[in-house]
């Protein structure tokens, strides 16, 4: 009996002393490595190829700095949103994070990012990107955060459908009843299951040109709501009539296509002639299909109306600064390295889907890009000949408000004009936190 | 030192027994030590992980907090936008609700009929009943919910098969009147789990009394009316508690379905979805924190009564 007990008197304190012995190395270990500044980069890819490349430009960074260790956090858009919000209530913030102009808003007003300016221009000079995209992670009139590509609002075109259909696509100066009409006309064309443009009632930037085509616009520089009720009422009006006009799907054949995912998409799953979207996504759309895609304008206004260039170019992703990082300096010069480093820049931007945002990179791109990304090129220099206003930072969850108020009145159960007053209410009360 | 205590005392125990009882204290406690060593991972997980969230979700409750700013105290404020202020918290209720009274009763059902199915002696017995039961291993993934989606879209297998008797059907999962059904659906087919217990359950029933109705001339339905389900009640009891709490729950299937937003209008919006819409599109943590608590009320209500309807209608053996 005692001899039992010794046995595991022996064993206990032996497994107490195993315990502290690695507790005791712990710190060991971590005093070891502070010789190294740890940067943790946290951020949202829009594609594998996207991701590959932003892993490859930090990996390059941290063999030419051996002193620096960068932890890379990203994920995708959505997952992002909730992890950010999560670790920064908690504390965590990562060093540096993306952020687009609705986060970027979200985040600087709340006193999470630093405002950059000192860094502009020397190390950062901005001088030959696009201005829109430069004014638009602008926060307060202070540069909050380093774009890193430049999109647009464009309608993809599926070029094949229209000359199949036997529709000419009207100029790019066109207005939103040509395009109700056009999008009408391939129903009567190419069959029932087939329509000419897909429902962006619940999107966001057409919406907000669709507002400033009637001289207001979706959020103001204020960051106060920059139209009347009426206004919102007729965005939706406008979609529902296209509704019964089968130009565009009724609401159960729209909802399939879900969460900007170019795969469920009507014009990639071949029911629809036109998509209302964003620049950035025009290559994962095409590589989806056989069919000739093309960028086409928006309309720039309505009958009768002034027709003005109303697309505005920014980046869809843009780089911010922890308020509380303290490791700004290093911060700064990594994203120095991403844009202005020859080598840098270019393992960054080659093959990664995206548009770079400065004068230079873009001419690069125009010589040895892929097809698409020479489109996409040609359609943003389009619309840098009559520079719109810049899109005004606004709340996070907007296309989620705008797609509820939408899909009421696809499915019956909201007018137009209920619509309106559920959205306005809830990015109100959004507004005001 | 107290383990060189400790080894001594049996020895001076056998001359003077008031020590043996002191021996006997120092064993037993030193038993109570090594079952708190033993369940120390499970007291500290509790107390530190989930006991203090639990009771700092409470404050949370009766605060302002946006994830950013400090926590501000707005008392009942939160409660009180529920239950007059907020029409989609009482979307997501009706949603809810028509989900688990639907779903719960159907998948016991399926279950039972199932399990009824497999008693009958068939070959191969096991077989046939991991199959039945790999949906429910299956089921709360991710890929399954992709996979629903692809069934019951617009031109998915349902549809093209419709199509083959010339019925064009709707895109299920993205219509107001359907999506909420083809969830139930996607709960009814995860009816491995009660199946299980049901078909042990069917098996501790004596064939005697089988027998015996038999001799009596009972028919099968008889024989399932009056034996089958009667000496069933308290596994179905049990079953149905556990499927109820489950369901209230419920929240994979429809984020993914819906693309996490309970769409199309709000037809998918499930209380969980919801909660976690306010506390991370929203960043309202104090709303989405009141929410959860109403939810543990619910639960708790819904879960009390089954316990009182219980005595109506749960047979134990040994009430007679």
């Amino acid at each position: 009996m005692s001899v039992h007990l010794n046995r595991r008197a022996l064993l206990r304190h032996g497994a107490t002393m195993m315990g502290g012995a690695a507790l005791s190395s712990l710190p060991l270990a971590s005093s070891f490595a502070q010789d190294k500044v740890r940067v943790r980069f946290a951020g949202y890819v829009e594609s594998q190829e996207q991701l590959t490349q932003t892993l490859a430009v930090l990996k390059l960074y941290t063999q030419k700095h051996p002193n620096v260790e960068i932890i890379p956090e990203f994920t995708n858009f959505g997952a992002f949103t909730d992890k950010i919000a999560t670790e920064t209530a908690g504390g965590n913030a990562p060093d540096m994070f993306s952020v687009n102009v609705d986060l970027l808003a979200e985040y600087a007003r709340r006193g999470v990012t630093t405002p950059l300016d000192s860094y502009i221009p020397n190390p950062i000079n901005l001088s030959d990107y696009l201005q829109s995209a430069v004014n638009a992670a602008k926060f307060d009139g202070k540069q909050f955060a380093i774009p890193n590509d430049a999109i647009g609002p464009a309608i993809i075109t599926n070029a094949s459908a229209f000359e199949k259909a036997g529709i000419t696509l009207p100029p790019e100066m066109w207005t939103w009843e040509e395009l109700a009409e056009t999008a009408s006309a391939f129903n009567k064309a190419l069959g029932p299951r087939f329509w000419g443009v897909e429902d962006a009632g619940g999107n966001y930037i057409p919406c907000d040109i669709f507002l400033r085509s009637r001289g207001k616009s979706m959020f103001t520089q204020d960051h106060r709501l920059g139209f009347a009720p009426e206004d919102m009422e007729a965005w939706y009006a406008y979609w529902q009539k296209l509704r019964e006009t089968r130009g565009t799907p009724p609401g159960d054949v729209q909802a399939l296509a879900g969460n900007d995912d170019p795969s469920t998409s009507g014009i990639v799953a071949g029911r629809a002639a036109m998509n209302i979207t964003l620049t950035d996504s025009f290559a994962g759309f095409q590589a989806l299909t056989q069919d000739n895609l093309i960028l086409h304008m928006m309309p720039n206004g309505f009958r009768g109306g002034e027709m003005k260039q109303r697309h505005y170019c920014y980046a869809g992703n843009s780089t911010t600064v922890s308020a509380k990082s303290p490791n700004q300096k290093h911060v700064i010069d990594i994203i120095r390295f991403m844009h202005f480093d020859p080598e840098g820049a270019k393992t960054y931007y080659v093959g990664s889907g995206m548009i770079p945002c400065s004068k230079a990179g873009r001419d690069a791109f125009a010589a040895t890009g892929s097809e698409a990304d020479r489109k996409i090129i040609a359609y943003l220099d389009v619309l840098q000949k009559e520079p719109a206003p810049p899109r005004y930072p606004g709340v996070p969850g907007m296309t989620g408000m705008l797609t509820r108020a939408n899909e009421g009145v696809a499915f019956g159960k909201l007018t137009p004009k209920q619509a309106a007053e559920q959205f306005i209410r809830e990015v109100s009360a959004r507004l005001k936190k | 030192m107290s383990m060189i205590a400790q080894e001594k005392l049996p020895v001076s125990a056998t001359r003077r027994p008031a020590h043996r009882q002191r021996a006997a204290v120092g064993i037993n406690a030193n038993n109570n030590a090594a079952a708190f060593l033993f369940l120390s991972p499970w007291i500290l997980g509790m107390v530190c992980l989930t006991l203090g969230p639990i009771l700092a979700s409470f404050y949370l409750s009766l605060t302002s907090y946006d994830m950013f700013t400090a926590p501000q105290w707005i008392g009942l404020d939160n409660y009180v936008k529920m239950a007059f202020e907020d029409s989609r918290y009482y979307q997501s209720l009706k949603v809810t609700f028509t989900y688990v009274f639907l779903s719960v009763p159907l998948k016991l059902a399926f279950a039972l009929g199932i399990a009824m199915l497999l008693n009958r002696g068939l070959r191969g017995l096991g077989f046939y009943r991991s199959v039945f039961y790999l949906p429910s291993l299956l089921g709360g993934s991710v890929a399954v919910a992709i996979m629903w989606r692809q069934v019951f879209s617009y031109d998915g297998i349902i549809n093209q098969i419709l199509l083959k008797f010339g019925i064009d059907g709707p895109s299920w999962i993205t219509s107001t009147d359907y999506a909420l059904y083809t969830l139930v659906a996607l709960a009814v087919w995860q009816f491995g789990s009660p199946m299980v217990i049901f078909l042990a359950g069917l098996k501790q029933i004596p064939q005697d009394i089988y027998d015996a109705a038999e001799v009596d001339g009972a028919g099968s339905v008889r024989k399932f009316v009056s034996i089958t389900l009667p000496l069933l009640t308290p596994i179905i009891f049990f079953n149905f508690v556990m499927q109820i709490i489950g369901a209230f729950q419920a929240f994979t299937p429809a984020y993914i379905i819906s693309g996490g937003k309970g769409g199309p209008a709000d037809a998918t919006l499930f209380y969980t979805l919801y909660l976690y819409e306010q506390a991370f599109t929203n960043f309202q943590m104090g709303y989405a924190s009141a929410m959860a608590w109403v939810l543990v009320g619910i639960i708790g209500l819904a879960t009390a009564i089954s316990f009182l309807s219980a005595r109506y209608w749960v047979h134990y053996g040994d009430e007679r």
